[in-house]
């Protein structure tokens, strides 16, 4: 059998009247009469970018101006030039990614997940082209001081983010808090990168990269304890007992 | 309110201008209210006339799409309420000039889903998955359309099921579909050949099937 032969079979089956109840209409429309009100639509997604880029920026300005531009006054013209219009950009593709995911019939292009994958291979890749220093002082006692540094901002941006865009509504709540994490990780690694002066390619390659994956990772994990709360909540309001 | 334009499931908008543009056009013209994207619009600045318009166009293709994937027609009932009142709730998220199905078929899903989880949660898992998977198998047989499409498509899974369903039946295009699925064209487009493989397996069973009995009738 030919797919054409499929079509004409689908095509066919299809063209044959579907009836529904006109009390079921008029039942609908009653349920939404009393509460129809005029609603002012989302903004365009360009706003809504620029939007949670001016958040991630401010929350990475404002963490490093805390602690110290230390990162970004070592830093030469080639490093500053690559890795933070490299951060832009990244945090363009997952603004634009989570806004997807607070909007429903959006196109997806690429996925939470692979925004993960994405961001944080780009990362490694620019910081393996910079940073050629392969010592390994104090590897892990400095290095998750870095990683908690870049958490700490990364809660914020991550907070702030969703504060911006809480008139969405996430289809997938668990791919919206990968989505709003990785946006957060990347105000994080921002402000890493202006503040940590530690140029060593191991501990920028592993501990500033991680804040991505981890932030994602802990958006993802309190996006699905809040819908198991909220689950367990409609439980117990069905079933007392 | 505007002119009515009556339409069946699967023999929609889409049916009589969607596959022309020119057509689409002229379509417009004549019709200004038929569009469902401005419908939504006037929908947004509360008209209620464009809200009916919306719930007669959309709701029997809603209903189909539950109806061949739950249990029974009074559970597609409950979800057809529960999607008109979700998407009531979040028509702010609809935003004029893009696609006005995709946003349907989309948060028609989550509603569906939502509601599966919910049935597992309240009754036994394992008792219910069972019961939902019967139901699907047996619905269409107690339906109407007992040789229709949800006869058609029962040997596919869910996904595959729903992608069909849009694609073929309403008439959406593989980037509409893909909006309101959340994946990729290219996802989409792997389910509807695995659909399709599936489909031409079952027809050609069901094919080799009459003959042998035809051919045991004649003998």
């Amino acid at each position: 059998m030919k797919d054409e032969e499929i079509d004409e079979v689908l095509k066919k089956v299809a063209r044959a009247p579907y009836d529904l109840a006109s009390e079921t209409l008029q039942r609908v429309a009653d349920s939404i009469k009393p509460s129809l009100r005029p609603v002012r639509p989302l903004p365009p997604t360009w706003v809504m970018t620029g939007g949670l880029i001016v958040v991630c920026a401010a929350v990475s300005l404002a963490g490093a101006a805390r602690a110290g531009f230390f990162g970004f006054e070592k830093m030469d013209l080639l490093e500053r030039s690559l890795i933070f219009p490299a951060l832009v950009v990244l945090a363009c593709v997952a603004g634009n990614g989570f806004i997807h995911e607070m909007i429903p019939g959006s196109l997806r292009r690429v996925s939470p997940g692979a925004l993960v994958g994405l961001g944080s291979a780009a990362l490694l890749s620019v910081f393996a082209f910079l940073f050629r220093d392969y010592r390994t002082d104090h590897f892990v006692s400095v290095g998750i001081v870095c990683l908690l540094t870049g958490l700490l901002h990364a809660i914020p941006a991550a907070l702030l983010s969703w504060l911006l865009l809480r008139r969405g509504f996430a289809l997938n709540p668990v791919s919206a808090g990968l989505a709003a994490g990785t946006l957060g990780g990347l105000a994080g690694v921002g402000v890493l990168e202006l503040h940590c002066p530690n140029f060593q390619a191991a501990h920028v390659l592993v501990w500033h990269t991680a804040v991505v994956p981890v932030s994602g990772a802990a958006g993802a994990l309190v996006a699905w304890m809040l819908r198991f709360r909220a689950g367990s909540g409609a439980r117990e309001r069905t079933n007392p007992e | 309110m505007g002119p009515r334009v009556h339409l069946t499931a699967g023999n929609d908008l889409r049916e009589h201008a969607g596959t022309d543009k020119d057509c689409k056009k002229t379509f417009q013209l004549m019709h200004p209210d038929s569009n469902l994207e401005i419908l939504m619009a006037r929908y947004q600045q509360g008209d209620f006339g464009a809200a009916t318009d919306l719930i007669e166009r959309i709701s029997p293709q809603l209903h189909r799409l539950f109806a061949a994937q739950s249990v029974n027609r009074a559970d597609a009932d409950d979800l057809l309420q529960e999607t008109w009142l979700r998407i009531h709730k979040v028509r702010h998220t609809y935003r004029p000039g893009e696609p006005a199905l995709p946003w349907f078929y989309a948060i028609a899903r989550h509603v569906r889903v939502d509601h599966y989880r919910k049935s597992l949660r309240t009754t036994g898992g394992e008792r219910q998955m069972e019961a939902m998977s019967k139901g699907a198998a047996t619905y269409p047989a107690e339906s109407d359309h007992a040789d229709g499409l949800e006869a058609l498509l029962a040997p596919l899974p869910d996904s595959q099921r729903e992608v069909i369903e849009m694609l073929k039946v309403v008439g959406m295009s593989l980037e509409e579909v893909a909006r309101a699925t959340s994946s990729s064209v290219g996802s989409v487009k792997q389910k509807v050949h695995r659909a399709y493989k599936k489909l031409r397996e079952t027809m050609s069973a069901r094919g080799s099937g009459r003959g042998k009995t035809e051919d045991c009738r004649e003998r």
